[in-house]
């Protein structure tokens, strides 16, 4: 192959990278790395609550000395430290395991396609058998195995997630590994692995990034529902899904703030996360690039 | 000939996603815990009622032996006895499958009509205020949570102004041996802002595929020779373009109808709606084996046979469809 310098200017779509809801996503990031250092109460640390203070309204101020900026939950835990330490397990839970899921489905994805036949049939059938179940009973059924804690939620959406990566990697991978190049590495003494890993993976990995972003927030939405139902992240760990679970009771009787205001950090993550991911889908899709 | 083929091919798919999910389901409860001791009454029973309650129940088998057991069970029509409610597993199950099914049907009407709605309505005005609020609500819509989206509802419809009742099903009556509450007024009040909670996230994924649909059938040649042939705008909409959107409109429909007996789960716990989703959530606390399998099978044999269906529809609709297995 002859590489001929292109006559036309390839239009490239417009990379701003400054739009608000990637602002806004920094800002969610950089809240919950600095979450020890902005939070005013750990709310890990039992000697830094005060009981006594339970479903204060925000604006009051604490024994400690500082004001319940988004008032106090039912245990006397400052709101906005629930939040920002709550954002930390949401972002960590849901990065590692959209990272982890679309390492395995893109490997086996592509070992699905460069191999064929049998591996293929096999690993497909294991595929369309995931995918032909709602995401949430997958992930109800997971998580019941798996019983409850931070771990085994990551490991739940990781079971969750590997087969979409792997559907939609093998359909690309399957037509990079009948080209030419391909061919040729496997007239030289390569490994499979190598071939498999180091040339058939780099040139299938485009449908996996469009794929991440989205499957974050799904990730970010998921561990928040199952820690909800009181399946996913103990409830004496502030994450924002069992924030918001701890506050459900309250709101009937009026203590709105308890669930509210984590409830919207939540839903603030998800749609930014969801806005860059648009963003990212139409930079890399390649039906989007104009030639 | 062909249709034949995809039938079966599809019972096997099935048959199959049945056997691997009734084994970890059994796995998995049995790793969580110990279903006696929410059987019995843990402080006044003594050793030797657990022994016996224990072995009541089956559970003093070997694991591989008590699978077997249920297998034979099933091949019976049976999924045992409920550990708690002590009735039939699956009649438990279809008990409670009318309050879900009105949920559901409610959501999903909803969810098309107003989301084809939206979309046309967004995309007959191609770039305007209405068409950008259409396609940036939509990306909202999605992303919120579907238990905050409910409890804001409830904040909204029921604390706040006390439109609506906060939870429960309401009256209800029986017909067809069914419980329903949309037949009553009271019912129809409980029902509005669990269905809501359900069509929203639905209204704005159908909003988003008729409005995407018609932007590219807008640019076909047909489209374009009935805007030469001097048809009204409305008539191409309606006559010419819609008929081409709807096959992957009916496509969701039909995954998010299935999906929507799934994520009722979460719907139904915080309205105290007592559904399907709701007994499967309280069985899997209370370690209630048969009725965690034949909920969870229900759930599934419905979703694949709302799948299959869809695809037998599109042959209907697209005469250019041709099934394959």
């Amino acid at each position: 192959m002859t590489h001929q310098p292109s006559t036309t200017l390839k239009r490239r779509p417009s990379r701003r990278v400054c739009t608000p809801p990637n602002l806004i996503l920094a800002l969610f990031v950089a809240a919950a790395v600095a979450a020890p250092v902005l939070a005013p109460q750990n709310p890990y640390d039992p000697l830094q609550i005060f009981g006594w203070e339970a479903s204060s309204p925000p604006g009051t101020i604490g024994s400690g000395g500082y004001h319940y900026l988004l008032g106090t939950d039912g245990l006397g835990r400052d709101i906005a430290s629930c939040i920002l330490y709550g954002l930390r397990i949401s972002l960590m839970v849901s990065i590692v395991s959209a990272l982890a899921a679309a390492a395995i489905g893109l490997t086996v994805g592509v070992t699905a396609a460069y191999f064929g036949k049998w591996v293929d049939a096999i690993i497909m059938r294991v595929v369309d058998l995931q995918l032909s179940l709602p995401t949430m009973l997958v992930a109800l059924i997971a998580i019941v195995t798996l019983g409850p804690g931070v771990d085994r939620i990551i490991l739940a959406l990781i079971i969750v997630q590997w087969a979409t990566y792997a559907r939609v990697v093998r359909s690309v991978a399957l037509s990079e590994a009948g080209k030419p190049y391909i061919d040729a590495a496997r007239t030289m003494p390569l490994s499979n692995a190598r071939i498999v890993l180091r040339h058939l993976l780099p040139n299938s990995i485009a449908p996996a990034i469009t794929l991440l972003p989205i499957e974050i927030g799904h990730a970010v939405a998921l561990e928040a529902t199952l820690s909800f139902l009181g399946l996913g992240v103990p409830m004496d760990q502030p994450s924002l899904g069992s924030t918001v679970a701890n506050g459900f009771q309250y709101l009937l009787t009026g203590q709105y703030w308890i669930s509210l205001f984590p409830g919207f950090a939540l839903f603030g993550l998800i749609a930014a996360i969801n806005f860059a991911g648009e963003d990212i889908r139409r930079i890399w899709d390649p039906r989007n690039r104009s030639i | 000939m062909a249709l034949l083929t995809t039938i079966t091919g599809r019972l096997s798919q099935a048959f199959l996603l049945l056997l691997v999910m009734s084994l970890i389901g059994f796995i998995g409860i049995h790793s969580v815990g110990n279903p006696v001791y929410n059987v019995v009454n843990i402080e006044t029973a003594t050793p030797e009622d657990i022994r016996r309650a224990t072995e009541l129940l089956g559970l003093d088998q070997p694991l591989w032996r008590q699978y077997v057991v249920f297998v034979q069970n099933l091949a019976t029509g049976s999924f045992g006895t409920s550990y708690i409610y002590h009735l039939p597993a699956f009649d438990l199950v279809l008990s409670k499958l009318p309050a879900t099914l009105e949920l559901a049907v409610g959501a999903i009407v909803i969810a098309t009509i107003a989301g084809t709605g939206l979309g046309l309505l967004a995309v007959t005005r191609p770039g305007t205020l209405i068409d950008r609020i259409v396609v940036t609500a939509t990306v909202f819509a999605l992303s919120v949570p579907s238990f905050w989206l409910s409890m804001m509802l409830i904040l909204a419809g029921a604390v706040m102004t006390g439109w609506f009742p906060p939870g429960g099903r309401g009256s209800t009556v029986e017909v067809l041996g069914g419980d329903w509450s949309f037949l009553t007024a009271d019912g129809l009040k409980h029902l509005v802002l669990p269905t809501l909670a359900l069509a929203i996230p639905n209204v704005a994924l159908i909003a988003r595929l008729a409005r995407a649909g018609t932007v590219e059938v807008k640019k076909t040649d047909f489209v374009r020779f009935c805007i030469a042939k001097g048809l009204s705008g409305r008539r191409i909409l309606f006559r010419h373009a819609l008929p081409n959107i709807s096959l992957p409109i009916i496509t969701i429909v039909g995954l998010q109808f299935g999906g929507m007996l799934a994520f009722a789960v979460v719907v139904e716990t915080i309205f105290a709606w007592p559904g399907v989703g709701k007994l499967l959530i309280d069985s899997i606390q209370l370690l209630d084996r048969p009725v965690v399998m034949a909920t969870l099978t229900f759930i599934s044999i419905a979703f694949v046979a709302l799948n299959a269906l869809v695809d037998l529809l599109y042959a209907v609709l697209d005469p250019r469809v041709r099934i394959s297995a």
